[in-house]
């Protein structure tokens, strides 16, 4: 007992220490405070309009000397068949040595020679930003594009359809236990900014194997599949129209067949050409349901038909100061009004100040339309392992998380010794 | 024109001077206007961006100047931006535009760097910053150059201060997980400290962690609950020994009940080789890690091998390969390790992840570790009940794990993706998400 206090002493003693050593070992590194100087570049320009240039290009600094400078760019008109081009090749030297690109510049037919000067002056402007990007010059350049270009203005000859098959498993195990779940879908969407279509059909399964060492055992599978439809109609910036259309079977719902199809109406407070900034919709949907199951239901069905209603608002706003989602839905059937759920789910990330920030992501659910559950309940191990959906008032679900950080938030060095933590890597399907 | 740079907090003083410059003598008219920008729409950059953690709808909507793509090969231009965290905390952008098809000479890489304290909002939009400057080298060989504007506004700051913090990064951070329904609930509770200094001579990261896990079950002969809880404290020093070699130490003291340690302390001194220089680190590297530890460790019960506690020597050996190239991501890594008191007990671990785009709209992942397991020392002595094998309290004796996850996508159609329709939500089709950071 002594024995293992006095080493744990130790190594706490030993953290300590590490905290102190890198104070001695390293002086402050020194503080960047002079103004940014602009990139310099030299400009071999036969003829050339260097005038031009310099009020034109006022994010770079122009220099007669070769020595001098960061960047050389040199013009050289090219005999070409079809008429005058011109090569503006962009050589990086000292800091970005290696660093080269060679654009083409080919004026339109019966250009005044002014209007090829200005041009050229522009591809020599576009071809120096790369190097300015790479200054601290970059903080106060910006970039504009002068039109509004429809995204469709392409040659497509698929016309805008999309479609996709993929399979996935995902299997583990240890001695005693194993697992595995697969899921496959095939896909075909066409988005277009008048019309949304999108269509898929699933198949999902989940096995579940233990062994309880005593020579029982106990394994389990759950499966589900189903199709999916969605069309939407854009009406102007604000009104949508459309429905879904879906056909799914599960065991963890009990559900042998169900059909539903719903015609729906969206209305957003703001212009959906804002959405990825702000968006405030609101959904009403009608549905009507077929539903079959698979043991009988608390309520001694077998089979039924639901007409169900559904109402759905949803707030998302992603500002300099945070991201904010607010849902609150809320549906019943009209056979029976008790039967009704009531759904409010928020996720919120702000940075409150400097390096303080919270995160809560929560959900909460109030629900009386569980008209699925199977009369015979679930068994022991169904529930420990939450294969069955069980009988419910409510459901929750609710994460709360804060960061401060202090210190050297602007450090930018990169050190991938011993590994970084910081790489990522993620796959979606 | 010479300004002083600097960061003041707040928003950056509106610019004294403002110039914008059209590269093409004034606008088009209004009547040719549309037909012509769509025509020149058509001609415009093809785009490839390959990026896991961008927000792409965002960059879509601000970048119009270019059309995108969904399979690498039909874009002019690749976009992959890789990532690192830096020593403050934010990531590291790396963006390498690799030119294809008529640019396939031409190639640029433009860096990004994000802050701790950045929200979503502030990263999209350097990053958007950052990518436009870079497409700029490309845009212009393309007629719609002529039709993009350069604003150019030097503002009026004051010169950047030291950093009185010496490069020392403090972070404080919680979380709270809840969940349940009337039979069934669930709390998960986390709580960390950390003091981490990233230069590129040295690392130093410390860092307090502690959490507690609690699942409760009603049934109907009496309630269940099974808790797992574990505090650990650890240390890390690393020094740079040039482009390949590194060294370093790592300390540990911990306590879980899912492992069945009341308290244990390990010291660990390690070296590194790295085949590649360890500035490519975010597109290659290939680690080997030598590491010897001691660590004391004390049991909450007697194990099956009738201790209660114990001093164990161990050795450990990691290789590690990470690629990110044009053609998908590689990432794979070996550990074994051994008790030097008896070499029987061993464990080998190994883990895979390969994403890659084999053909013209084909990509097949696979994602897997297989670990043979003989050093569970750790075991308890009795058999575990019914609940803690089902709820998974406890580490089970095993000679083995494993997982694996395989897909494949095929996708064909329309090569073009420009279009973003927010209507009645983004639905993601369901399917599989892995994230790993």
């Amino acid at each position: 007992m002594m024995h293992t206090s006095r080493i744990v002493a130790a190594l706490l003693l030993a953290l300590a220490g590490l905290a102190v050593l890198p104070a001695l070992a390293q002086a402050p590194p020194p503080g960047p405070g002079a103004p940014p100087p602009r990139p310099r570049a030299f400009v071999d320009w036969p003829g050339g309009d260097l005038g031009a240039l310099r009020t034109e290009v006022p994010f770079i600094e122009f220099v007669a000397d070769l020595e001098a400078a960061d960047v050389e760019v040199a013009v050289r008109p090219q005999a070409s068949p079809d008429g005058e081009r011109f090569s503006v090749a962009f050589t990086g030297l000292k800091r970005f040595q290696g660093d080269d690109n060679a654009i083409a510049f080919v004026p339109a037919p019966g250009a005044r020679p002014e209007d090829v000067r200005s041009g050229l002056v522009g591809t020599i402007k576009l071809g120096l930003l790369r190097y300015a990007a790479k200054t601290p010059v970059a903080r106060d350049l910006s970039v504009r594009f002068l039109d509004q270009a429809k995204p469709t203005a392409v040659d497509d000859p698929w016309n805008s359809w999309i479609f996709s098959l993929s399979g996935n498993a995902f299997l583990m195990g240890e001695t005693q236990y194993r697992s595995g779940s697969y899921f496959a879908s095939v896909s075909a969407n066409r988005v277009r900014p008048e019309l949304k279509i999108q269509t898929s059909v699933y198949y999902n399964q989940n096995d579940t194997w233990f062994d309880f060492g005593d020579g029982t055992f106990y394994d389990s599978s759950t499966h589900g599949f189903g199709a999916s439809a969605l069309v939407v109609k854009s009406l102007g910036e604000h009104w949508s129209a459309g429905g879904y259309a879906e056909a799914e079977s599960s065991t963890y719902s009990n559900l042998d067949l169900g059909f539903t199809i719903a015609p729906a109406v969206e209305y957003n407070l703001f212009p959906y050409s804002e959405s990825t900034k702000r968006q405030f919709r609101i959904l009403y949907r009608l549905g009507y349901t077929y539903a079959r199951y698979i043991e009988e239901t608390i309520y001694f069905k077998t089979s039924e038909n639901l007409l169900q209603e559904a109402l759905s608002c949803a707030y998302e706003v992603v500002r300099p100061w945070g991201n904010v989602t607010v849902r609150l839905e809320g549906s019943h059937y009209f056979h029976d009004f008790s039967k009704n759920r009531l759904e409010l789910g928020t996720e919120l990330d702000i940075r409150i100040w400097r390096g303080l920030s919270f995160e809560i992501d929560a959900e909460y659910a109030r629900i009386h339309d569980q008209l699925s559950l199977p009369a015979g309940g679930a068994s022991y191990e169904e529930i420990l392992l939450r294969q069955k959906q069980l009988a419910t008032g409510y459901d929750y679900q609710l994460s709360v998380g804060f960061n401060f950080s202090f210190g050297s938030t602007r450090s930018n060095v990169v050190n991938p010794r011993f590994g970084n933590g910081g790489r990522s890597i993620s796959i979606h399907m | 024109m010479r300004r002083s740079t600097g960061s003041a907090p707040g928003p950056v003083p509106v610019s004294l001077l403002i110039i914008s410059l059209l590269v093409a003598a004034g606008p088009l008219s209004a009547r040719q206007g549309q037909t012509g920008v769509d025509e020149l729409k058509k001609t415009a950059l093809k785009v490839f961006l390959d990026c896991d953690d961008c927000d792409t709808e965002y960059i879509k909507t601000e970048i119009t100047f270019v059309n995108y793509v969904r399979d690498r090969l039909e874009a002019q231009v690749h976009i992959l931006i890789t990532t690192q965290s830096t020593g403050g905390g934010g990531v590291e952008y790396t963006l390498t535009f690799i030119g294809q098809n008529e640019f396939k000479e031409a190639k640029d890489i433009q860096r990004y760097y994000s802050s701790k304290t950045d929200t979503d909002d502030d990263v999209r939009r350097g990053l958007v910053k950052a990518l436009q400057l870079g497409l700029m080298g490309f845009v212009a060989r393309t007629p719609i150059a002529g039709r993009i504007a350069v604003d150019y506004a030097p503002p009026d700051r004051a010169a950047e201060g030291r950093d009185r913090w010496n490069s020392w990064l403090f972070s404080l951070s919680g979380q709270g997980m809840f969940s349940g329904e009337e039979s069934y609930a669930e709390r998960m509770i986390d709580l960390s400290v950390s003091a981490n200094r990233v230069t590129e001579a040295s690392k130093v990261r410390l860092g307090l962690s502690a959490e507690r896990a609690t699942q409760d079950f009603e049934l109907e002969d009496g309630p269940i609950t099974g808790t797992t809880s574990g505090w650990s404290a650890t240390g890390l020093y690393v020094w740079s020994l040039g482009e390949h070699w590194s060294a370093g130490a790592s300390a540990e003291v911990e306590a879980s009940t899912y492992s069945n340690t009341d308290l244990a302390a390990s010291i660990a001194p390690a070296v590194e080789y790295n085949f590649f220089p360890y500035s490519q680190s975010t597109r290659r590297q290939l680690r080997a890690l030598y590491t010897l530890s001691v660590k004391a460790v004390r049991y909450i019960e007697e194990t099956i091998y009738g201790k209660t506690e114990e001093t164990l020597f161990e050795e450990e050996l990691s290789l590690t390969l990470d690629l990110r190239e044009k053609f998908g991501t590689v990432s794979l890594s070996a550990e074994g390790s051994n008790y030097l008191h008896d070499f029987s007990k061993y464990r080998i671990d190994l883990f895979s992840i390969l994403n890659l785009r084999l053909y013209k709209g084909f990509s097949v992942y696979c994602f897997g570790g297989y670990s043979w397991v003989h050093d569970q020392l750790s075991l308890i002595a009795r058999e575990p009940t019914y609940e803690e094998i089902l709820l998974r309290l406890r580490e089970l004796p095993m000679v083995d794990n494993y997982f694996v996850a395989v897909g494949f996508q095929f996708q064909f159609g329309s090569i073009f993706t420009n279009v973003i329709n927010p209507r009645f939500g983004t639905s993601g089709s369901g399917g599989l998400s892995i994230n790993i950071r």
